[in-house]
């Protein structure tokens, strides 16, 4: 029956099909209906040009603004984070050293770090589109970890041995749950920033294939025009073209700048913050790491060959290589340059004095050791170690600061791109129908 | 008494309080499943190392080296001798430990490491040199690097709570005994446990590399051997309701209970822990010389002052006698 019924009505509907296809044809080929064609092909072709254009603006402006003030910010949360919580490690293994109740410069030190880590954790937490991982993490584990910080502090206050084992285990909190979570973190938030920067740079693969397309198109229109009524110029069409041509050169000049800004932004500001971040973690952990050394005080052998490892890292094997080399080859900023140059001697110094100091606790001399470490004369290892944090932390200032103005910059260079590009898509599209509809107007 | 658990209580109450808050509005894990710190270098359960002390009983391991006459004069050690060369080093390197309260723990005050052991080995440097002062290097020793830091020559000599047995004697030379200690158990006041027969599957911690793990892991009641490097760490581990109790000697539990009043020792020693100091089996002339020491700190009244100043001053009991091997 169904069969029945689709034959039946099959031959009609072919029949009627093909008389609207002729008629369609037939006025196609005429010449209003070729305008009428090109008016709706060109105009679309120009309003999808224009759709695409503004909202790229739109897309880029947000990406560029997220490189700026989300995902750039966070990763330099993410690497004060880490920071802070090295720095707590090695300010506490320090604290411990000293003898009677620790100094209230280092208790001082040790609550900013726990608090720069609570401020950066709400700030990386308060993102509601990251991996939250390392996070729960770093969120589960800070409060046990300034616990066992604190009851350790108590027992050594009533002078009691227990006090250091709960500083040791603490410190296995933050060796083998904490760093690692931190180092996750700023690595995937580093990643972000990246992702974010590369879509942010990238060309207007739509756009400007659409302009290119449009721009023939309104050529040909014009000399068909010009064939077919003798007239030079449509001034509808030029307009259109013109305004094409504006839109062309300003997607175009828009991306440059956005590119070269962000290149920049990444080549004088947040890859070298990385590299000098990186020094500046690996200094805090040999610091740690000497500190530790002396607590163990001869069963600490694991410490030591990490000191040596971070120091090698830090600054190479022999003083000019390492992430301080590494991050002064790439410097472009003279203060930078300057900053890291002052860290490398002072790293050269620090070695000097460990050196000393390993001397004289592998001599016997374990009281005058640990002076040498946590004393606060110039000589100590401790002003050294300070001196080469300070300069570190100016260098990443320095480049995060130029991170910043050139993400600014590049969000700039897409000021009143959204309004301009619709009103020149709204001229080429007028200047499209206005200029055509004429023509057709004068077959009727 | 009834004040300090009504606090532990309201700790304990506030603790799973605050944990049961700590989980997300959007939970990205069981926050229940949060493993709880521990310690560093912790075994769980513990690594049992085969052949306990029991296993080699064919010698008499008190029995040591007897001393070769009168001790000679400090600062006039014999040319060639092993005192010899430590005189001209200029100063004697002990291993000692670091964490057990009243047998050789970190003073917080003054950053030294103080205790019994540590009054018996300047007692050596003191014979040697004339005075210890300026003359002794302390390394710390955890229980498990007491023996290769003999071998390997990093100390003279241990002085660390070590049990003299017949399997170390294979790798170590050991002075005469110096102090007798027997393991028992430290539980907290709250716990219904009287000794090791008790703890059958229960969680029982001892420092790795101890004759006591060894018991514990040897014990007829089976509990569950829980290791880490410092005793310490095991009251860590109680006080954080992660092991049931701690067992090893008398000593080390008594210094243990000093620094947690709501712990105490039970039960009768169910062994016999006699402490002698291990030196390398290259230096049979030290032990000798030690075993001089050794003879005057007990004749001369030195002992009995060490005991009292960091074991009470109530019956000091007399020091344990020596025994030599001829």
């Amino acid at each position: 029956m169904a069969l029945l019924t689709t034959a039946r009505l099959r031959p009609r509907l072919a029949v009627d099909a093909g008389a609207v296809r002729d008629k369609l044809a037939a006025r196609a080929n005429s010449t209003p209906g070729r305008l009428t064609v090109l008016v709706v092909v060109l105009g679309l072709l120009a309003v999808l040009a224009g759709i695409s254009a503004v909202v790229g603006a739109a897309q880029r402006s947000h990406l560029v603004d997220s490189v700026a003030t989300h995902s750039g910010p966070l990763a330099v949360q993410a690497q004060q984070l880490y920071r802070s919580l090295s720095d707590a490690d090695a300010t506490a293994a320090a604290a411990f050293l000293s003898s009677g109740a620790e100094p209230p410069e280092l208790r001082q030190r040790y609550q900013s770090d726990i608090a720069a880590a609570g401020a950066a954790l709400a700030a990386a937490g308060a993102t509601g589109d990251r991996d939250k991982g390392p996070l729960a993490e770093i969120a589960n584990s800070l409060p046990v970890y300034t616990g066992l910080v604190e009851s350790a502090r108590s027992y050594n206050r009533l002078n009691l041995p227990v006090g250091a084992a709960y500083l040791r285990e603490a410190s296995g909190v933050m060796r083998e749950r904490l760093l690692p979570a931190a180092r996750q973190l700023y690595q995937v938030e580093t990643d972000n920033l990246a992702d974010d920067r590369s879509s942010a740079a990238q060309f207007p693969w739509l756009t400007v294939p659409l302009i290119l397309l449009t721009l023939p198109g309104l050529v040909v229109a014009q000399l068909y025009l010009t064939r077919r009524t003798r007239r030079l110029l449509n001034l509808g069409l030029a307009t259109a073209t013109a305004a094409g041509l504006v839109l062309l050169l300003w997607v175009g000049l828009s991306w440059l700048a956005v590119a070269s800004h962000l290149g920049a932004s990444d080549r004088n500001g947040s890859a070298q913050v990385q590299l000098v971040a990186q020094a500046r973690i690996a200094a805090l952990q040999a610091r740690a790491d000497e500190a530790l050394t002396l607590v163990a005080r001869g069963s600490g052998g694991a410490f030591a060959d990490d000191f040596v490892a971070q120091m090698a890292a830090l600054a190479g094997s022999d003083g000019n290589g390492g992430f301080l080399a590494d991050a002064r080859g790439r410097a472009t900023d003279p203060a930078v340059r300057d900053a890291l140059a002052d860290a490398t001697a002072a790293v050269a110094s620090w070695r000097q004095v460990h050196d000393r100091l390993k001397g004289l606790d592998d001599g016997g001399q374990y009281p005058e050791a640990v002076k040498l470490a946590v004393g606060t004369d110039d000589g100590s290892t401790a002003t050294v170690f300070n001196r080469v944090d300070e300069r570190l932390a100016a260098a990443i200032a320095t480049a995060n600061k130029t991170f910043g103005e050139r993400a600014d910059r590049a969000g700039g260079a897409l000021t009143g791109a959204g309004f301009g590009w619709t009103v020149l898509t709204l001229v080429l599209v007028a200047g499209v129908i206005v200029g055509l509809q004429q023509r057709i107007a004068e077959y009727r | 008494m009834t004040a300090r658990r009504a606090a532990c209580a309201i700790l304990l109450l506030l603790t799973t309080v605050l944990t049961g808050c700590g989980s997300s509005p959007e939970p990205t894990g069981n926050p229940s499943s949060f493993a709880p710190p521990r310690p560093i270098g912790m075994q769980d359960p513990a690594v049992i190392p085969s052949g306990g002390p029991a296993q080699s009983t064919n010698c008499n391991p008190l029995a040591s080296l007897r001393p070769a006459g009168d001790l000679p004069q400090p600062g006039a050690m014999p040319a060639g001798s092993t005192m010899a060369a430590i005189l001209g080093r200029g100063r004697l390197i002990v291993g000692v430990n670091q964490n057990t309260f009243l047998f050789g723990y970190r003073d917080a005050t003054s950053g030294e490491i103080v205790g019994f052991d540590v009054d018996i080995a300047k007692e050596i440097a003191s014979a040697i040199f004339g005075d210890w002062r300026g003359r002794i290097q302390l390394v710390s020793t955890t229980s498990a690097q007491r023996i290769p830091y003999v071998q390997q020559g990093k100390v003279d000599l241990v002085a660390n709570t070590m049990t003299i047995n017949c399997a170390r004697w294979q790798q170590v030379n050991f002075s005469t005994q110096y102090y007798e200690a027997g393991q028992k158990v430290l539980v907290p006041r709250t716990s219904s446990a009287r000794g090791i027969d008790d703890l059958g599957g229960k969680r029982v911690c001892a420092a790795s590399g101890s004759t006591s793990i060894q018991n514990i892991a040897n014990a007829k009641s089976k509990p569950v051997p829980v290791a880490v490097s410092d005793w310490t760490d095991c009251l860590v581990l109680l006080q954080q309701g992660q092991v049931d109790a701690v067992s090893t000697d008398d000593t080390i539990l008594a210094g243990l209970a000093a620094q947690d009043p709501t712990t105490h020792v039970v039960g009768q020693a169910f062994t016999s822990e006699p402490y002698g100091l291990a030196m390398s089996q290259s230096a049979p002339d030290l032990v000798r010389f030690v075993n001089g020491v050794l003879e005057r700190v007990r004749a001369d009244g030195t002992w009995a002052t060490i005991y009292r100043r960091w074991l009470g001053n109530t019956a000091v009991p007399a020091p344990p006698p020596a025994r030599y091997r001829d």
